[in-house]
């Protein structure tokens, strides 16, 4: 294959140097040594790309259809050779050369022609326009000189004689067909193309499609020209160094992408040092920046879980959509990390595969720590799961000894107080009496029975909300509290924790301060509920030492907040209880 | 559910509808009410039902329960407000287990079930004419 490449090399450098003779002796004064030469150099740089791409990415097709798209555009030059065959042959591979390169730029960067309307207009591209030389070449006959060329006749193969005017006018509507209409399709699918590419392949792809929008412009500026008699010289020089200039920057921006793949896999190197010090949630930056993905997501296998997980250890699915593509990285067969990137990184598989091998082992070091946040993250919705079942297990209680226990015990009052009024008579003074003494013991355990409900969860709690329940709570206070609560509603978990702080807090202060006074405050700000209980008592009080702080720190912290209490000697305390909510 | 309907009226007698979901308060408390000299028209153990007996007897007295399972007792009450029933809430919790809503409920007052009596139903019976 590489022997191939060498003689396609040195048969084009060699065909360079005929179709710029070809052009210097036959166009006469319709060419210059200099556009000549250019439209060589131009040839030659499709050339040399098409053979450098071939020979880095030969599975790609793209380096043989830009060798292609090069020595088509040499050949197209014998067309101006007075030699019959030469100029039937060149004539209809010289018109189809230009299809090539327009073949080369739709199949970049992967060398195939993926998109079904491309693919149609590359097909018609190739047909209508051989079947257009064709026909040109079946009425020329050397009478009236084609478009492009000088005024010597030359002589078709396949000519039928005394046709010229209709040659002339094939040849018109060719350019008007194929370099008109075809010229304008083929702009608005570059521009389609553009629209719809990935940021990244967007960045890949815009300098050689911009390059071919600016050849599909001449070509419609030609198609243009059909219609004026005699375009002016100047402008037509202008134009044909446009062309030139065109055809010189599309195989240019085809090594550029190429060179920016070198680039960046240079870079991965880079990536080997940079990740030494980098902490694990920082992988996916360089990462990125070695693959030139911003979009990129590094995400985690945990076997235990069967399954992904971000940086942060939480749950994560691979997407399945189209403008995403997955690399799965695996170590002795088994998955350590899938990359999620933007598909164009496909067309650079080595560079994934570098990066990839360059950030193994950090991936590994990320993946244990990922390991670990989910392990933490479990214990955390474990915490929270904890807290909100015994919340319900409370209300469960709470409503229980309200509908039972409760309910018969004053059912059974009211029935005594009933048998105490009929036997009101006073024929058994000793009777009314214990009916009376039963009554009222029945009536303080109902009353210790609703001390008990109430402490294990206030009904009021849960049927008007937090600022209703600290309100009961602060009027059943045996000293002054100033009570400032916010209003609304909260999830229950939130409500009864926070509800739980200030109870534990006025308990506390009743039992241990020494306190006159008192302010409960609750406040709601950047998404959270902080519960504030403050007291002008004798201070000292330290949560680890006391068991009731503690499983109020423990409750707090649970749903991810934060529980501090400030108690200086003489200096009163103050417990702020900071829990995230929702809303 | 409406539990119980008397549809022959002593009309030297004041009528009560009873609405609580626990059959032996009930039971109770018309033994209570019928000691105080009330005819207990109906019993009903929910909200709706109490709030469509209501409607359909016009008692003098609604005892009603504040919790129930389906509406609330302040909810019925709000139903009833304006009609001639005077409506007396009753719960095994205190007041002060109660929002606002509660304590501005247009009812004619609130006595704990373990306080209900004849006594305290006439104090505050008397208290509003």
């Amino acid at each position: 294959m590489k022997t191939l490449r060498l003689v396609l090399l040195a048969a084009g450098l060699a065909l360079g140097v005929i179709a710029y003779r070809v052009q210097i002796h036959n166009l006469g004064v319709f060419t210059t040594p200099a556009r000549a030469s250019a439209i060589v150099i131009g040839a030659w740089l499709f050339l040399v790309a098409g053979i450098v791409a071939w020979s880095r990415r030969p599975a790609n097709r793209l380096g043989p259809l830009m060798t292609a798209a090069g020595i088509a555009l040499l050949l197209r030059q014998l067309r101006y050779s007075h030699d019959g065959v030469l100029f039937t042959v060149f004539f209809i591979v010289g018109e189809l050369s230009y299809w090539v390169v327009a073949h080369a730029a739709f199949a970049y960067p992967s060398g195939r022609l993926t998109d079904r309307l491309e693919r149609l207009l590359i097909k018609s591209g190739y047909t209508i326009t051989f079947f257009f030389t064709i026909a040109i070449l079946i009425f020329y006959d050397g009478s009236r000189p084609l478009r492009f060329f000088d005024r010597a006749p030359r002589g078709s193969l396949i000519s039928i004689s005394g046709h010229g005017e209709v040659a002339v006018t094939v040849q018109k509507a060719f350019v008007i067909v194929v370099w008109g209409i075809l010229g304008v399709v083929a702009i608005a699918l570059i521009v389609r193309k553009l629209v719809r590419a990935t940021p990244r392949a967007r960045r890949i792809l815009a300098p050689l499609l911009i390059a071919a929008i600016t050849v599909g412009l001449r070509a419609i500026f030609e198609s243009v020209f059909t219609f004026v008699e005699r375009p002016s010289a100047i402008l037509y020089e202008y134009l044909f160094w446009w062309q030139i200039a065109a055809f010189i920057a599309l195989p240019v921006a085809l090594l550029a992408g190429l060179l920016r793949a070198r680039l960046a896999r240079a870079g991965v190197g880079d990536l080997v040092l940079e990740l030494e010090g980098t902490p694990p949630q920082g992988i996916r930056d360089a990462l990125s920046r070695a693959l030139d993905d911003p979009t990129l997501e590094v995400l985690f296998w945990l076997p235990e879980r069967n399954g992904f997980v971000d940086a942060a250890g939480r749950g994560a699915e691979l997407p399945s959509v189209d403008n995403r593509t997955i690399t799965t990285l695996e170590n002795a067969g088994e998955p350590i990390a899938a990359l999620v990137h933007d598909p164009s990184l496909l067309e650079e598989p080595k560079l994934v595969e570098a990066a990839g091998a360059a950030a193994r082992l950090a991936l590994e070091n990320a993946r244990l720590h990922a390991q670990t946040r989910a392990q933490l993250e479990q214990v955390r919705e474990s915490r929270v799961r904890i807290v909100t079942t015994a919340d319900e297990e409370r209300r469960r209680i709470e409503r229980d000894i309200h509908d039972g226990a409760q309910q018969r015990l004053v059912a059974l009052a009211l029935q005594l107080r009933s048998a105490q009024r009929r036997l009101m008579d006073g024929s058994d003074p000793e009777v009314d009496r214990l009916l009376a003494a039963t009554v009222n013991e029945l009536q303080v355990a109902v009353e210790e029975l609703r001390e008990l409900a109430r402490g294990v969860h206030p009904a009021i709690l849960t049927e008007d909300g937090l600022a209703a329940a600290l309100e009961s709570l602060v009027s059943r206070t045996p000293f002054p509290v100033d009570l400032d609560a916010a209003e609304g509603r909260l999830p229950a978990q939130v409500e009864a924790t926070a509800y739980f702080v200030a109870c534990e807090a006025l308990a506390n202060i009743v039992k241990h301060a020494g306190a006159s006074s008192a302010i409960v405050r609750t406040v709601r700000q950047n998404g959270l509920l902080v519960v504030e209980v403050e007291d002008d008592g004798i201070g000292g009080a330290i949560a680890a030492n006391g068991s009731g702080l503690r499983g109020l720190a423990d409750r707090v912290e649970a749903l991810g907040g934060r529980f501090r209490v400030e108690s200086p000697v003489n200096g009163g305390t103050r417990i702020v209880g900071e829990i995230p909510c929702a809303s | 559910m409406v539990l119980g309907l008397i549809l022959c009226d002593d009309s030297n007698m004041p009528t009560a509808l009873i609405v609580d979901d626990h059959a032996a308060f009930r039971a109770s408390v018309r033994t209570l009410l019928q000691d105080e000299g009330f005819q207990v028209v109906g019993e009903a153990e929910d909200g709706r039902s109490g709030l469509e007996l209501a409607r359909a007897l016009d008692p003098d007295l609604v005892l009603l329960d504040v919790a129930l399972p389906d509406l609330s007792g302040l909810d019925v009450a709000a139903g009833l407000a304006g009609g001639r029933s005077k409506v007396v809430l009753v719960s095994s919790r205190r007041p002060e287990d109660f929002g606002a809503r509660f304590r501005e409920a247009p009812v004619l007052g609130f006595i704990a079930k373990d306080e209900l009596s004849g006594p305290a139903l006439s104090d505050l019976l008397e208290e509003s004419l």
